[in-house]
């Protein structure tokens, strides 16, 4: 009893010494994407997170009261719907304030992150049925949609008058592009010479290509994976077809480059929609970013050089997308005045940042998606670097970004 | 609260302007109270590009059988000029809004705002349309209406007091500024701000303007068509289906002296700054661009709140569950016994 009473007296007098000092509580963000199937692709989101967090921390997140930190946590899905889904459900039990994204299992794991109202934020697939507003109220995306990316494909290439081949794999990435395309070109189906699914896994599509020679297209439009793109230029180029491709962002994938690095002439000339990299305010606001990203991660290298020898680099587009949401949900806490997801969440709809790019970032109440449409550019290769094209009214206005080093 | 500020400025500077001999004139386009523009009005927040906007807005508004106004929504088209990044943010009390078809993009939605984002390749026709909350929207109307006994009463609601001066002033530069002002406002261009000489120490004066409304339409089968400033009853029955449009416009000069004058340009100036104000419902993103709206009232049946069905109350609490279960059970077994006994 004696005893008892000491401690009573003890531990109020221990809680008091350390009175004025505040302590900084944890956030925990959690990034779901395939490390183990594309490391690059899972590293970039992962670090771009990291990055921005490390940012947001470096003053911390005031939320009432209490002062607050985020805490990045990774989780493989290896590109596996269940997985994903175990890994959602892992996070929200852990109490995961939200989730990064790269977008494989979003079909069904966004239920269980909407039980506790957690934000999901899908910083890579544009899938159009991923993101609804209204059916799936924690659902967010910062990354161009299937559906951008196709019209601005069309409304590019249907001004031209020249017939085009639409070639896409058969996997769920080529599916969806090629439902979409479908709907871009519905009202001029007139510019399409032939419309062709092709085996993602082949290695081979000269049978593919040469039907769309003898339809005499123009031009093809390829949307599918990296190596599905690769070896579509391999069988035209290896007939002595000249034609110009186009694809999704997929075609500024390193995969490619490094598919084609004994034939450099052969990327020449292939053009890609994506994301804009840069704003209006110029190439400083990325510039600035990629370089506090090489500092912390490294640059990621293509594997490929130039002609004149240079080590070829990639943009950091994916950590950019990963980065822009860490920001937003820190604006989003502050907003809400509270960690509990469901306000922050609501809160996600009222904010906006200036994004990586220098441009701004936001959601609101009726469209979940970061990225719009006309935020869709085109740019085309030249000596396994890429630079905006001057032929479309936005990308005509955007900078080329720097992609060699020594 | 800016609108008192700049009459009280303009005030000072009367008040100031004696000894200087000259005095600023209210401004034709600056707001006289808080809206419209509704919620705080239209603001850009583009990068480097100053996009020309040019706003017209449709005002709809359903009105009950006795007039009372119960749903209001808008359509806007914002014709953007200027290749560049847009980010347009228009304040309204909105609780829906969509892009109809020949919107060149859609609107995103906000709390109290319309939200636009994208690239404009030189020329984008951006068209929203919104429902408003009417709380809050019905406030800013121009225009009541007012149905009773076969007589319908419109009232010209954009009628305010201001603080403002009177003074002795030289005729001729007032003559030059209203027939100026009224030049401006016939050829569509921004009228200007000016200032004129004074001849006597200025006094306070309150006054009242009111943006002019054209009214068109009909009445049951009545044609209407009229100059509203105050209210006017009519007599007639039947549907309303009316439109009303600020007017800007400056009447020719009088040969009234230079204190008349004064005040006649006061008051036009005035004028002009509430049709502006009734102009920009939702407001434009560019400041300097040109603006115009019309509202549109019509009778139409308001929705009627579905009727709750008589829902029994039957739920009980496990201890009123378990009390009728022990009473049905001990009814049972005093039933069981007596039989026995029997």
């Amino acid at each position: 009893m004696r005893r008892l009473a000491l401690l009573a007296l003890v531990v109020p007098l221990l809680a008091a010494c350390g009175g004025n000092r505040e302590t900084t509580k944890h956030l925990l963000v959690v990034v779901n994407a395939p490390f183990s199937s594309t490391p690059y692709l899972g590293r970039a989101i992962e670090n771009g997170a990291r990055l921005g967090a490390a940012q947001v921390n470096t003053m911390g997140i005031r939320v009432g009261d209490e002062h607050y930190s985020l805490t990045v946590r990774t989780m493989d899905n290896a590109l596996s719907p269940a997985r994903a889904v175990a890994n959602v459900r892992r996070a929200v039990s852990d109490g995961a304030v939200a989730i990064v994204d790269e977008g494989t299992g979003v079909d069904a794991s966004w239920r269980i992150a909407a039980r506790k109202g957690v934000p999901t934020c899908i910083v890579f697939a544009g899938g159009q049925s991923l993101v609804d507003a209204e059916t799936r109220p924690n659902v967010f995306r910062i990354a161009p949609t299937d559906h951008g990316i196709a019209f601005r494909l069309a409304e590019y290439l249907i001004p031209k008058n020249v017939q085009v081949a639409l070639l896409h794999d058969d996997s769920d990435y080529g599916s969806a592009g090629a439902k979409q395309l479908a709907r871009a070109f519905a009202g001029d189906r007139e510019s399409v010479a032939i419309d062709e699914t092709v085996p993602a896994d082949a290695l081979d599509l000269s049978p593919q290509i040469l039907r769309a020679r003898r339809a005499h297209a123009t031009a093809l439009l390829v949307w599918g994976r990296p190596a599905t793109i690769a070896a579509a230029i391999t069988a035209a180029r290896l007939a002595g077809w000249n034609v110009p491709f186009y694809t999704p962002p997929t075609g500024a994938d390193p995969f490619v480059r490094q598919q084609l690095a004994d034939h450099p002439s052969w990327v020449d000339g292939l053009t890609f929609a994506a994301g804009r990299l840069t704003a209006e305010v110029g190439a400083q606001p990325f510039t600035g970013f990629a370089q506090r990203y090489a500092a912390a991660y490294g640059v990621d290298r293509v594997g490929v050089r130039t002609s004149a020898g240079a080590s070829v680099t990639e943009p950091p587009e994916t950590p950019m997308y990963a980065y822009d949401f860490v920001n937003l949900l820190a604006a989003a806490l502050t907003k809400a005045g509270s960690t509990d997801p469901a306000k922050v969440t609501k809160a996600l709809e009222e904010v906006t940042v200036e994004g990586a790019n220098g441009d701004e970032r936001a959601f609101n109440r009726s469209s979940h998606d970061g990225v719009v449409d006309d935020d869709v550019y085109f740019a085309r290769f030249h000596d396994m670097t890429y630079a905006p094209v001057k032929d479309d009214p936005l990308s005509a206005t955007l900078p080329p970004i720097p992609q060699t080093t020594q | 609260m800016r609108r008192v500020a700049v009459i009280v400025a303009a005030l000072a500077c009367a008040g100031a302007a004696h000894a200087a001999q000259r005095v600023a004139l209210p401004s034709p386009i600056a707001p006289l109270s808080a809206q419209p523009p509704l919620a705080g009005g239209a603001r850009t927040s583009a990068e480097n590009v100053a996009h020309q906007v040019s706003a017209a807005t449709n005002v709809a508004v359903a009105i009950d059988e006795a007039g009372t106004p119960f749903a209001v929504t808008t359509t806007q088209r914002l014709d953007v000029r200027g290749v560049g990044d847009y980010f347009f943010t228009i304040g309204a009390p909105v609780l829906a809004v969509r892009a109809p078809a020949d919107s060149a993009s859609v609107p995103g939605m906000r709390t109290g705002s319309i939200v636009w984002a994208g690239f404009d390749p030189g020329e984008r026709v951006l068209i929203s349309r919104a429902t408003l909350e009417p709380a809050k929207a019905v406030p800013a109307l121009p225009l009541r209406i007012r149905v009773r006994r076969g007589t319908v009463t419109l009232e010209n609601s954009t009628g305010i007091t201001v603080e403002t001066f009177s003074a002795d002033a030289p005729r001729a530069p007032l003559v030059a500024y209203l027939a100026r002002l009224r030049g401006e406002v016939a050829h569509g261009r921004t009228p200007l701000q000016t200032s004129v000489p004074l001849a006597s120490a200025p006094t306070n004066e309150r006054i009242t303007v009111a943006a002019p409304l054209h009214i068109t339409g009909t009445i049951g089968r009545q044609r209407i068509d009229l100059l509203l400033s105050k209210r006017t009853r009519i007599h007639g029955s039947g549907r309303i289906e009316l439109r009303a449009e600020p007017v800007e416009h400056v009447d020719e000069v009088t040969a009234g002296s230079g204190r008349v004058l004064l005040r006649e340009a006061i008051r036009a100036t005035l004028t002009l700054a509430r049709a502006n104000q009734y102009d920009e419902f939702l407001g434009n993103p560019d400041p300097a661009g040109s603006s115009r709206t019309v509202y549109a009232y019509r009778t139409s049946s308001p929705p009627h709140a579905a009727p709750i069905a008589a829902v029994g109350r039957n739920r009980r609490t496990w201890v009123e569950t378990a009390l009728v279960v022990a009473t049905l059970a001990a009814a049972l077994l005093a039933g069981a016994a007596l039989w026995a006994r029997s």
